[in-house]
Parts: structure tokens; C-alpha cells; sequence
């Protein structure tokens, strides 16, 4: 790495850091205005000051509660992606190769999806006979739709000369699909995974919050949604912006591990 | 195809628009990596003169370009338009402006604007002229170069071609002394660029305007200048600096004549050199 | 002049329409080339033909006899089946050839596509074979109009991106009668809708609809109603869901005959209305600052980056805590997701704009501010739309979410309460509306959009969809 290069990058960590620490200050003054000047803040006056997040924080790590709440999220997280990518990206292959498929089912599809998947909640939890069940239906819902739509939109804008190619060098109709359209679409598959994933969390975090919040099966729900919920039912303010957090810092994790994979697995679109 | 009375301007015969290069090198990364782009290059360019600059791909031939236009900055070295400096050692950004405009690679009309708001642009942006007169004039001016009736259409609707076409009269509709053409033709095919070159002749034989223009197509550099540079691969100088003794107006059945071959064969060995060592240098880096 | 050649030629054309075959097919890419006699004598072997518009001109598999070259009006080509579903289709106006398999060797002389008359049409034919007898008697330029054939071919049918015609109206002739731009823009694009609208009624496709849409609806009343399988029986049941809906007296107080119906779709309209216009108006004037100022980006987009993974729901409670009321936090919530989305697209679109477009207009003497209203913003603005389409999106994704959480009315809270009050059929009426409405406002925004950037719909439909 050249000295030029390191210099933009320290410029802009540096201001990076300098913007989140002004971020976080004026967090601080305006939480604290009541209790330092006397008058409150519109707005930030209402809300904990990061330093006392910060001890409430560093009191819950060696909570267990806490972490199961962490660990309870991205089972159903994990649950609810994992099954829209086995659904999804069958279908979504399945629409693209298949014309008369496409035609029959793609029209319902497109109906049922700008239904938010929030709405399910309540058929959801009708239709599944656990708590459990019905808040990985709506998250699976959530990641579905755009994973299919981004599948198909992949294979479909293949290239038709590598189909021709692949033709004159004599492919048979499955090494066509297994050799062309399958890594061809990979890349929409990543993009569409990833974006699915962002749909899982919030999801997730809102299935958690409607169940909780509802007064449906009592504290036994868990995650984190319901850890937000459960605080300010309680009235313990800091450990909103603590879940707050969390989730972020979650969803992120998980954003990250998947771009990873993503890279792994379509090498030949690595930049030099 | 071109009208038999028109006759070729001498070369020189338009007073503005003399480039004169003295000494320019260019480094990028100048503190570590050093990557030499242009090396002590000394060049004088007539007014009115069609000077081609030939190269492999890569040699910084656009660098010099980049720098002219004031896109880059230079490290060293003079750049002067008709005795005037427009980037040097106390300045060494030269700032754009109308009297040298870019006819750039990929082609630079704004897709969002009609052709005639393209071609209208720069004189509307300078506030040389209100909106309505710069669109007479521009329609004048396409109706010069035969691209009536593309007026109110988008870049995007019409071919590769008369975009080309497009771009290089709207570049003339601010007057400018001299005319960087960054290999326009490259994307285009064989077919389109022959017309595209005697279509581009028409409009020199009109405006007579100092024209820099970066190929590496060997035809069409012989076919269109009145000089061809031949560039070193990275760093770029001058190699070799050819008289093109072929009289003005052409046109294409000159591409036939023997002069024309001898031309051909006098260069292709100094270009092919520096491809070469162009190619040998990728393979290294890569 | 005229010498009586091919055996197909029944009337040759009269001396007046030679010369407007000629004049036209020196605009073609393929004769623009040729001597002015060779185009005479390739003049004698065509004949003019009109067609009405969605007559089909030639089929896949025809023989091919005849080269076209279109005079006026439009014709599609629609290359026949590609190994993929993909369908390449060109429309072709004034001054376009093709047809060109007639040109080719004699076992080879089969359409690859079908040609269907869009918009009534004038075209010229040419017999093939004694268009190739004609040329052979100058071998030079016999070569050269066939290589323009094959380049036309590979570069014209092939990519779709390279469509619209090759040649420039000849600057010599300004007077030549096809020299007249694509004349009635609109119109063709009014007739191409219709075509193709046609064309999709006589397809299979509206059945197969129909099969999919009949297939659901079948499967959720014998399921629910018929069949009362095991957790189906539990669901609002097709028949029982519509009877509802349409009831002037509905069971539980919701159809398409209660004033409150409407009531909750304006309260979620209209939360949905201020939050997007308020993300609108913060988010693009953000985004298109966060692209263009490096330093501006440097200082403001870390704050953005570390807030934006943070799931819009998990602030309800810290909204319900920072604004009083029941409307604003709802409305927040609302704005926040969108105003993300809006912002980072316009941000990217910023960022893909091609630098010469910046560089062209330094160069023509545009001003910083003037590059900014002139190509920045134009340039930015597909992915503005964009952005504004999932903008929308999310704003009835988390207006729902927050209606359910907190609200005292709209849309998502008559979901939420009909599950508490055990009214399940108005669950579902208010599914599908919501599905109705926001798939509305999503069309909305595209239809803006469109006529926003009239440049890129144009160009978008040359490239053959």
C-alpha cells in the first residue's frame, strides 16, 4: 500500500471518528440538558445519554438472559433466511428456465408481494400451532420475495451468446443449466441474499415486538425484539438503546459473513 | 462523397490555436509506486494543423491529453496555448474551457438533454448567448453537418455514429482553438468509422480548427493527419514524427494509392516495437 | 437502364420511384456504399409493397426469397426461440434493412424470425437472388455490401444494445422523402404499446394467468372450506373473506360499504404520504451532497452507516419516548426507513455517473453549480427512482409494523386488532387492501419517474423493451 493511499485512509478514518465522536457528544449534552441547564431538549431530552447505556451495557454482559435473547434472534433469523434460500432460489430458477411455469405462477406471485410481510403476522399466528413457528413463517416471508425476484431477474439477463456458445460446443440442455445459468446467477443470488437478510432482521426484531407487545405467550418469546419491548414496558430506558445496539451490531455480523460468502463463492468477480 | 469544390485550407492558415509542448513528465504516485506516464515529451502543433498521435494502448498518450484539457495535473514541464501558458511549473493544473474541448472515448453527450440542447450547452452555460438564439444557431450548425432532423431526438435514440457527429459539432458551436479528440472511433465498427473520418474531414475542411487526436488505429491516423506522432510505450514521448505527404481533400480512395502503403509500412514497424513492449510490460504486472 | 432480369419481378417500378428507391437506399447501411448506376440496376429488381399494421410480413421457417428495406411506418423482428426465454426484439423504422437470410447461400435461405407489421408500413422488397447477380457484376463492391450485411447481422440482430439505424441522413440530400426524422415519436410509441398489448391477448399468457390466479383461489377455498384440512380449517375462508367484503351489512363492521374502510386507507395514506414526501425532500437534497463533496461524505456518512443497520422497528419505543402523540412516532418511524433508502440510492447514483459527462461539461465552460443542476442531478436521477420505488416500499412495510405496535387507526392496526377482537375474515380484507394500495403508490412513483426522464423510457423502448 502506497504512502498517498494511506494518507486518504487515515484522513478518513480520522474524520470518520471525528464525526461519530461529535455524534455522540451532542447525544450526550442534549440527553443530559435537563439535568445540566435546566431545560430539556427537544426530542434527544427524552431519550438515556450514551454514557448511561454504556454502564447499563457493560452491567448486562455477564447477564445469561441477555445473550439468549442474541442467541434466540438469530435462530430465527437463521431459520427463517436459511428456508426463503431454499425455497426461493428453486423457484426462482424454476421460473426462469420454465416459461409456462413462469406464466402461470409468476402473476400470483406478483400479487401476493406488496403485501408487507407484517401483515402475515396475525394469519400466521393463526395457522401455526406454535409461537415459534408462525414468527419464522413471517421472517421467511420477508426474505422470499426478494430472493426470488432477484434469482429470476439474474438468470434472465444472461448473456444469450453463452448460451449459443455453450450450444455449438455441444452442451446438452442440463450442463446448459448446470454449467451457464446456474453460475451465471450466483451474483443476483448473493445481492439477493444479502438484501434479504437486512428484511430478515427487521423482521425479525417486529414479529418479536408484535407477539411481545401483544401480550401473546408471555415473556417465553425472548430475542431481542422482545428484550426492546420488555424494557420499555419496564420503564428501563438504557437497555432500549443497549438492544438497539445489539440488533445493529447483529445485523451487521451477519450482513458481513455474507458478503464474505458471497465473494468466495464468485471468485471471477474479484477485482485485481 | 465530398463536394469537388471545396478545397484544403494550406495548414496553418488559421492563426489561433498553436499548441506548443516543452519538456512535460508526468509522475503518478510521485512518493511511492513512481509510475512514469509521460517522459520529457517535446511537441510543437501547428494552427489548423491535424496532428495524430499513435501509441499502444495504455502509454500515456490520454495522460497528455488529460493534461492539455486540464483534467491532470503535470509534474513538470510547459504547456502553452498561443503563447500562453496553461500549465507550468507555478501552476500546474491548466484550467478547462472552451478553447480546448474533449471529444472523449466513450462519447460525452448528456443522455438526459435532446441533441439540440447538447449541441446548444456550452454557450447557454457560458451565458455567451440566451437560450433561444443558442438554439437557432445550434440548429444551423446540425443542419451544417447534415443532422437535420435529430434535433429534439435523445442521444440514446440515434446511432453510435451521429452521436460522434453530435459531439463534434457541438464542440464547434463554442469556437474552440483546438479540438482533443481521445480515440473517438474506438467502439465504433470499420464500416462506421470510414464514414465517420470523412465526415470528420468535411468538418476540418469547414472549420479548419487545430485538431490533437489519440488513436491507435494505424489507417486512420495516416488517413486523417497532416503529421503522426508515434509514441514510446509508458513513459510517453515522442518516437518518431512522420510528414503524411498526402495532399488534402481526401477521401477514401486514397486508403488504395502506393503512397498510402508506403506510409503504412514506413510506421507499422515502430508502432508494432512499441506494442510489443507495451504487451511484455502487461504480462509482467498482470 | 432497366434490363428485364429476375423471373419474380411481375411490374418493374416507374422511373420516378427508382430514383426514391434509390435516394432511400443510399441511407442504408448496407447499399450506402454502392455507385450510383449499381444502385439504379439494384433499384429495377425491387418492388414497393405496403402493410397494415399487425399483418405479419414473414414467419420463422418461410422460405426466403425477398431483402427488405422499410420506407416508412414500423416493422418488428422478432428473432424465434433462444435457448433462454429471453425474446430479442427490434423495431425497425425508415431507412432499416433487413430480412437479409435471402442473401445467404441457397440451402440456407429460411427465415430466422417472424416480421409483423406494427404501425402501417411501406417497404421496399428486393429479390435476393437477383440482388447477388446484380452486385456479382462488380466483384469490389459485391464484397463490400456483403460484408455490411454480415456486420449488420452480428451487430444489429445480435446485440440489442447497437439497434437504431446505422446510417445518418445524407447531408448532401436534405430534401430525400425518408429523410424525415422517426416521425410522431409518440405515436409509434402509443402503436408499439398497443401491439404488443395485442400480441399478449393472443399469446398463451393471459390463460396461464388466469390458471395461477384460479390454482390459489382454488386451493384456499377447498382447503379452508371444502376439504377442512387440519390448521387450514382455522383460516377466514375465500367464500367467507369476499362475502364479507362485499356485505352492505358486514358481520364485523368492515367493507367496501363502511365509511370506516376508507377512513383507516386515508389515515395510512396519509402517514405514508408525509413520511415519504419528508424522506423525499431530506434524503435526495443528502444524498446527492454525500455524492458529490468527498469531504462532506468523509464527516456525515460514517453517523449514516452506523444508524442504518438498526432495524426501523427496533425505534419504536425510543420514538414513542423522544415524540409525544400517537401520529408522530408512527410517522417517524414511517420516514426513517425510506428516508435510508432514498438517501443511499441517490448517493450511489451520484457516484455512477460516468466522469467525462463531468469533464464534457468543465471543458463547455459550465460552473460548478451549473455541473451540478445540469449533470449531477439528471445524472443521478434513474437511481433516484429507484431509490423512491424502495422507499415506498419500506414505508408500508414499517407503517405497518408501526400501526400494529402503536396506533389508533389505519390499515395495520385493523390487521392487529381484528386478530385480538377474533375477527379473521377483516384480517384479510385488510391484507389485500394494503397489498392494492401500496402496489398503487408504487405505480405511482414509477409513472413519475417515467415522465421524469423521458430520455431514458425513449431509449429504453428502442432497445427493444
Amino acid at each position: 500500500m502506497s504512502t498517498a493511499r494511506r494518507f486518504f485512509f487515515h484522513r478518513s478514518t480520522l474524520r470518520a471518528l471525528i464525526s461519530i465522536l461529535v455524534f455522540v457528544a451532542l447525544w450526550e449534552v442534549g440527553a443530559r440538558s435537563k439535568q445540566w441547564f435546566g431545560f430539556a431538549v427537544p426530542w434527544v431530552g427524552n431519550i438515556p445519554a450514551p454514557t448511561a447505556v454504556l454502564h447499563v451495557w457493560i452491567g448486562l454482559l455477564g447477564d445469561p438472559g441477555y445473550w439468549q435473547s442474541w442467541y434466540l434472534s438469530l435462530l430465527r433469523v437463521l431459520a427463517g433466511f436459511l428456508t426463503a434460500m431454499v425455497i426461493g432460489i428453486p423457484l426462482g430458477l424454476l421460473m426462469a428456465v420454465s416459461r409456462n411455469f413462469n406464466d402461470t405462477f409468476f402473476p400470483t406471485f406478483e400479487m401476493l408481494r406488496p403485501i408487507p410481510p407484517l401483515a402475515w403476522v396475525p394469519a400466521s399466528i393463526i395457522f401455526w400451532p406454535t409461537q415459534e413457528l408462525s414468527i419464522t413463517f413471517v421472517t421467511f416471508l420477508g426474505a422470499f420475495f426478494t430472493v426470488v425476484i432477484n434469482v429470476l431477474g439474474g438468470a434472465k439477463s444472461i448473456d444469450v451468446r453463452y448460451f449459443q456458445s455453450a450450444q455449438a460446443m455441444g452442451a446438452s440442455k442440463w450442463d446448459t443449466f448446470r454449467r451457464i445459468v446456474l453460475p451465471a446467477t450466483v451474483p443476483s443470488i448473493v445481492v439477493g441474499s444479502a438484501v434479504g437478510m437486512g428484511i430478515t432482521w427487521n423482521v425479525v426484531v417486529a414479529a418479536e415486538m408484535i407477539s411481545g407487545g401483544g401480550g401473546q405467550a408471555g415473556g417465553s418469546g425472548g430475542g431481542l425484539g422482545y428484550f426492546i419491548w420488555n424494557s420499555y414496558v419496564g420503564g428501563a430506558y438504557e437497555q432500549i438503546v443497549v438492544g438497539m445496539i445489539s440488533i445493529g451490531i447483529a445485523g451487521y455480523i451477519c450482513s458481513e459473513l455474507l458478503r464474505m460468502l458471497g465473494g468466495y463463492l464468485t471468485p471471477w468477480l474479484r477485482t485485481r | 462523397m465530398l463536394a469537388p469544390t471545396m478545397t484544403a485550407p494550406a495548414r496553418g492558415a488559421r492563426t489561433q490555436g498553436a499548441i506548443c509542448i516543452r519538456d512535460v513528465v508526468k509522475v503518478y504516485d510521485p512518493d511511492r509506486a513512481a509510475i512514469m506516464a509521460v517522459d520529457h515529451c517535446t511537441l510543437d502543433i501547428a494552427a489548423g494543423e491535424i496532428c495524430m498521435i499513435v501509441g499502444p494502448s495504455g502509454c500515456g498518450k490520454t495522460t497528455l491529453l488529460n493534461a492539455i484539457a486540464g483534467f491532470h495535473s503535470i509534474t513538470s514541464g510547459e504547456i502553452h496555448l498561443d503563447g500562453e501558458l496553461l500549465c507550468g511549473p507555478s501552476k500546474p493544473l491548466a484550467d478547462p474551457g472552451p478553447d480546448r474541448i474533449v471529444v472523449f472515448q466513450n462519447g460525452a453527450l448528456f443522455p438526459w438533454k435532446t441533441n439540440l440542447e447538447n449541441v446548444a450547452f456550452g454557450v447557454v452555460m457560458q451565458g455567451k448567448m440566451r437560450k433561444k438564439e443558442a438554439y437557432e444557431k445550434a440548429r444551423a450548425m446540425m443542419a451544417d453537418a447534415g443532422l437535420s432532423g435529430t434535433e429534439h431526438n435523445y442521444p440514446g435514440e440515434v446511432s453510435s455514429g451521429l452521436r460522434r457527429r453530435v459531439e463534434i459539432v457541438r464542440a464547434l458551436m463554442n469556437d474552440p482553438k483546438v479540438l482533443l479528440f481521445d480515440e473517438p472511433y474506438r467502439a465504433l465498427d470499420s464500416l462506421t468509422k470510414s464514414v465517420m473520418h470523412e465526415a470528420l474531414l468535411e468538418i476540418y475542411y469547414k472549420n479548419n480548427v487545430t485538431i490533437f487526436f489519440i488513436t491507435h488505429d494505424l489507417e486512420e491516423a495516416i488517413f486523417l493527419g497532416h503529421r503522426l506522432v508515434i509514441m514510446t510505450s509508458r513513459p510517453c514521448r515522442p518516437k518518431l514524427i512522420l510528414d503524411v505527404d498526402i495532399p488534402h481533400p481526401r477521401d477514401y480512395s486514397v486508403l488504395t494509392t502506393p503512397r498510402f502503403r508506403e506510409l503504412m509500412d514506413q510506421t507499422i514497424e515502430a508502432v508494432h516495437e512499441e506494442a510489443r513492449k507495451s504487451f511484455e510490460a502487461g504480462e509482467r504486472e498482470g | 437502364m432497366f434490363r428485364e432480369h429476375a423471373a419474380s419481378m411481375q411490374s418493374p417500378p416507374s422511373r420516378e420511384a427508382e430514383q426514391l428507391i434509390v435516394r432511400l437506399l443510399k441511407r442504408t447501411m448496407p447499399f450506402q456504399v454502392i455507385s450510383e448506376s449499381m444502385l439504379q440496376s439494384v433499384a429495377g429488381v425491387s418492388r414497393p409493397f405496403s402493410y397494415r399494421a399487425g399483418e405479419v410480413i414473414y414467419r420463422a421457417g418461410d422460405k426466403a426469397d425477398d431483402v427488405y428495406v422499410v420506407v416508412s411506418g414500423a416493422v418488428e423482428h422478432l428473432l424465434s426461440e433462444t435457448p433462454t426465454t429471453v425474446e430479442r426484439n427490434r423495431v425497425m423504422h425508415s431507412g432499416d434493412v433487413y430480412g437479409w437470410a435471402a442473401v445467404l447461400g441457397q440451402d440456407k435461405r429460411v427465415r430466422l424470425a417472424t416480421a409483423t407489421c406494427v404501425e402501417t408500413a411501406e417497404v421496399i422488397r428486393i429479390n435476393g437472388a437477383a440482388l447477388i447477380e446484380r452486385l456479382n457484376e462488380d466483384p469490389a463492391t459485391a464484397k463490400v455490401v456483403m460484408s455490411r450485411f454480415a456486420t449488420m447481422i452480428t451487430r444489429e440482430f445480435g446485440a440489442p444494445a447497437a439497434a437504431a439505424q446505422i446510417a445518418a441522413p445524407d447531408p448532401s440530400r436534405p430534401d430525400a422523402p425518408a429523410a424525415a426524422p422517426r416521425p410522431q415519436g409518440q405515436a409509434t410509441g402509443l402503436a408499439l404499446t398497443m401491439f404488443r398489448m395485442s400480441r399478449w391477448l393472443r399469446s398463451p399468457k393471459p390463460l396461464l394467468m388466469l390458471l395461477g390466479f384460479a390454482l390459489f383461489l382454488g386451493f384456499w377455498y377447498l382447503s379452508v372450506e371444502v376439504w377442512k384440512l387440519p390448521r387450514f380449517r382455522e383460516m377466514p375462508g375465500l367464500t367467507v373473506v369476499f362475502k364479507e367484503w362485499f356485505s352492505k351489512n358486514p358481520t364485523y363492521g368492515l367493507s367496501f360499504y363502511t365509511p370506516e374502510y376508507y377512513e383507516h386507507i386515508w389515515v395510512s395514506v396519509r402517514r405514508v404520504g408525509i413520511a415519504f414526501f419528508l424522506a423525499t425532500a431530506l434524503g435526495v437534497p443528502l444524498g446527492l451532497f454525500l455524492g458529490w463533496s468527498r469531504t462532506f461524505r468523509e464527516y456525515v456518512f460514517p453517523v449514516f452507516e452506523m444508524l442504518r443497520p438498526i432495524p426501523v422497528l427496533a425505534w419504536v419505543p425510543l420514538a414513542i419516548l423522544m415524540f409525544s402523540g400517537s401520529e408522530t412516532p408512527v410517522i417517524f418511524l414511517t420516514f426513517l426507513a425510506s428516508f435510508f433508502a432514498t438517501a443511499l440510492n441517490t448517493m450511489l447514483g451520484v457516484e455512477s455517473i460516468d466522469e467525462s459527462y463531468t469533464r464534457a461539461a468543465d471543458c463547455l465552460g459550465a460552473s460548478k453549480m451549473q455541473v451540478f443542476r445540469h449533470v449531477i442531478v439528471p445524472g443521478a436521477m434513474p437511481y433516484i427512482f429507484t431509490g423512491l420505488q424502495i422507499s415506498v416500499g419500506v414505508a408500508w412495510f414499517s407503517l405497518v409494523a408501526a400501526e400494529m405496535v402503536s396506533g389508533q387507526f389505519g390499515l395495520g392496526y385493523v390487521i392487529n386488532t381484528s386478530y385480538t377482537m377474533v375477527r379473521y375474515p377483516t384480517i384479510v380484507i385488510g391484507m389485500i387492501t394494503l397489498g392494492a394500495v401500496g402496489y398503487v403508490t408504487s405505480a405511482m412513483v414509477r409513472v413519475v419517474g417515467d415522465y421524469m426522464m423521458q430520455w431514458r423510457v425513449r431509449e429504453l423502448a428502442l432497445g427493444g423493451r
